[in-house]
């Protein structure tokens, strides 16, 4: 069974005529890895926000492992499940001090003294922070920022999270820490949906949701969508760089470097023989 | 100068104070107050400055930290100093030219109250802010409160409201100093004309200043409440707050030294 299910899902926000979201029906796994990408104003954040019940759809709805994000009393129980890593990162740390900012959400639900320090030793190494435990959280890097936000997140055991443009403010070495953490965290079982504009980060997904006004225009694997490069560019949507040469090289599509380097290899040889 | 302003910043570290209950330290931070601005004699000024030296040392925070968080303060010390040591009046007039008198009241009075503020600004930040991280400061407050929490004052959510707004202290001056920049960049001058044109200057740099905290604000509570935030409702610690003997020989000795003020003001020494 599907752990979120979007049933015919719209969103308009208050004084809009024009819904932020149009009849979106989709449906995550479990411990599946999926990219949001629409240029801006396509609804990919609201989008990303209806998934983890932030906001409650205007329209249709949305069940996180059988839960109605619409019914109040749901509330509780699908924060803890399902977390949410926002763009800034400064405006989502509590505390000026690394450890107790991850320790914020298990303080919040109750949990016993001695498995909150368990829960925020595991956070910090699982997100690669461990000796930064003691640290002023203010004289952190934009990209440890957001791994201190992602490990609040974690302490609270969730089985999913959703990114919202989590590495939109960072630099490339940033960018590439959260990938890179994400990736991890996947590994782990947990559920990862992100929304980007980066395409070398959609293309690490194990599928890519291509949105646009509202709607979804393409869903599939990041080899499908990439190969489809005519119409994301109508979309007014980049592929990845290796991609793109590739596309106009009239080559067969590769999503990485290596790749890339491997269909070279063989037009050369498939040349020269 | 912005970056310079270390108000309501906290040093993480391990020395005695940081160590110590952070209710025991906003009792002593009360009793620290009424130490200070009860002081009259030179005697118990150098008591005064003695205490304070002491409260630093055993604080482990850098010296250089100390002195840079009173730079700022630097103008409205010596303002105070002036108005002090020419508007005193007394009996032994040191120094005269024309109308302006300089009396030995006026530069006593300007020496004292110079070591008055500074020792209040050290103290509290020494005690408090430099020493105790912003959740311990929430909780000590809510827990010293929470006999009002009885006639209904939400003691939870004011001492969070204080926690975040000493949490976002370095993150808005970094934005200021961002926003000065952004309009000097437009040619806005903050540094020619008198007073109020230079306080209108501030205008364009206050306006999108709150804006952004305002949109701050909103993004932090979404922030916040994705990480189960329920107002303080069935909420743990995960450092279990202890008072140890130790903390209460700390409140005592703060209590004896304010009380130990009152005697030395009474010894006057000739000067």
């Amino acid at each position: 069974m599907a752990f979120i299910k979007a049933d015919k899902l719209t969103y308009t926000y208050e004084g809009n005529l024009v819904p932020a979201v149009k009849e979106v029906s989709l449906s995550f796994e479990k411990g599946s890895y999926t990219a949001i990408i629409g240029h801006n104003g396509s609804g990919k954040s609201t989008l990303a926000k209806l998934l983890c019940g932030i906001f409650t759809p205007t329209g249709g709805k949305v069940l996180i492992d059988g839960m109605d994000t619409a019914d109040e009393d749901n509330q509780a129980p699908i924060r803890e499940k399902c977390g949410m890593v926002f763009q800034n990162p400064d405006n989502q740390i509590v505390s000026s001090v690394v450890e107790e900012d991850v320790a914020f959400a298990p303080e919040n639900l109750g949990v016993e003294p001695a498995m909150i320090r368990k829960a925020v030793d595991e956070a910090l190494a699982a997100v690669g922070m461990t000796e930064y435990a003691l640290h002023s959280t203010y004289k952190l890097s934009g990209g440890q920022k957001q791994r201190i936000a992602i490990a609040g997140i974690l302490a609270m055991n969730p089985q999913c999270i959703v990114f919202d443009e989590a590495t939109a403010m960072l630099d490339p070495a940033g960018r590439r820490e959260i990938s890179d953490t994400m990736r991890k965290l996947n590994d782990r079982g947990i559920t990862v949906i992100t929304v980007t504009h980066h395409m070398n980060e959609a293309a690490m997904a194990d599928r890519i949701v291509v949105m646009n006004k509202g709607e979804v225009a393409m869903d599939g694997t990041p080899r499908d969508i990439f190969a489809r490069v005519d119409e994301l560019r109508k979309l007014s949507l980049a592929v990845p760089q290796v991609t793109e040469l590739l596309y106009d090289l009239g080559l067969p599509a590769a999503l990485h470097a290596m790749e890339a380097a491997d269909v070279i290899e063989k037009e050369i040889k498939k040349k020269c023989l | 100068m912005l970056k310079d302003i270390t108000l309501g910043q906290f040093f993480p570290g391990d020395s005695i104070l940081h160590r110590t209950d952070a209710r025991i330290k906003i009792l002593m931070l009360v009793v620290y107050l009424v130490f200070v601005l009860c002081a009259k004699t030179a005697f118990a000024f150098g008591f005064v400055v003695i205490a304070t030296g002491l409260l630093v040392i055993i604080s482990e925070i850098p010296l250089k930290t100390v002195l840079k968080s009173l730079k700022p303060l630097l103008f409205v010390l010596l303002f105070t100093a002036v108005i002090n040591l020419f508007f005193a009046n007394g009996d032994n007039i040191l120094w005269q030219w024309k109308f302006i008198k300089i009396y030995r009241e006026g530069i006593e009075n300007a020496v004292k109250m110079v070591i008055r503020l500074t020792s209040l600004v050290t103290g509290t930040s020494v005690l408090l802010t430099y020493t105790t991280s912003p959740l311990d400061l929430t909780d000590g407050i809510e827990r010293l409160l929470m006999p009002l929490k009885k006639i209904g004052v939400p003691v939870h959510d004011f001492a969070m409201m204080m926690s975040i707004a000493l949490r976002f202290i370095p993150t808005l001056i970094e934005e200021t100093d961002k926003i000065i920049s952004a309009q000097k960049a437009r040619g806005a001058d903050f540094e020619s004309g008198n007073v109020f044109a230079r306080a209108k200057a501030l205008i364009p740099v206050l306006v999108p200043l709150f804006v952004s905290a305002y949109r701050r604000a909103f993004e932090l509570a979404e922030a916040m409440e994705c990480r189960c935030y329920r107002s303080g409702v069935g909420k743990t610690r995960m450092k279990v707050i202890k008072t140890r003997p130790a903390d209460y020989i700390f409140l005592g000795m703060s209590i004896i030294a304010c009380i130990g003020i009152f005697f030395l003001n009474q010894v006057v020494i000739p000067l």
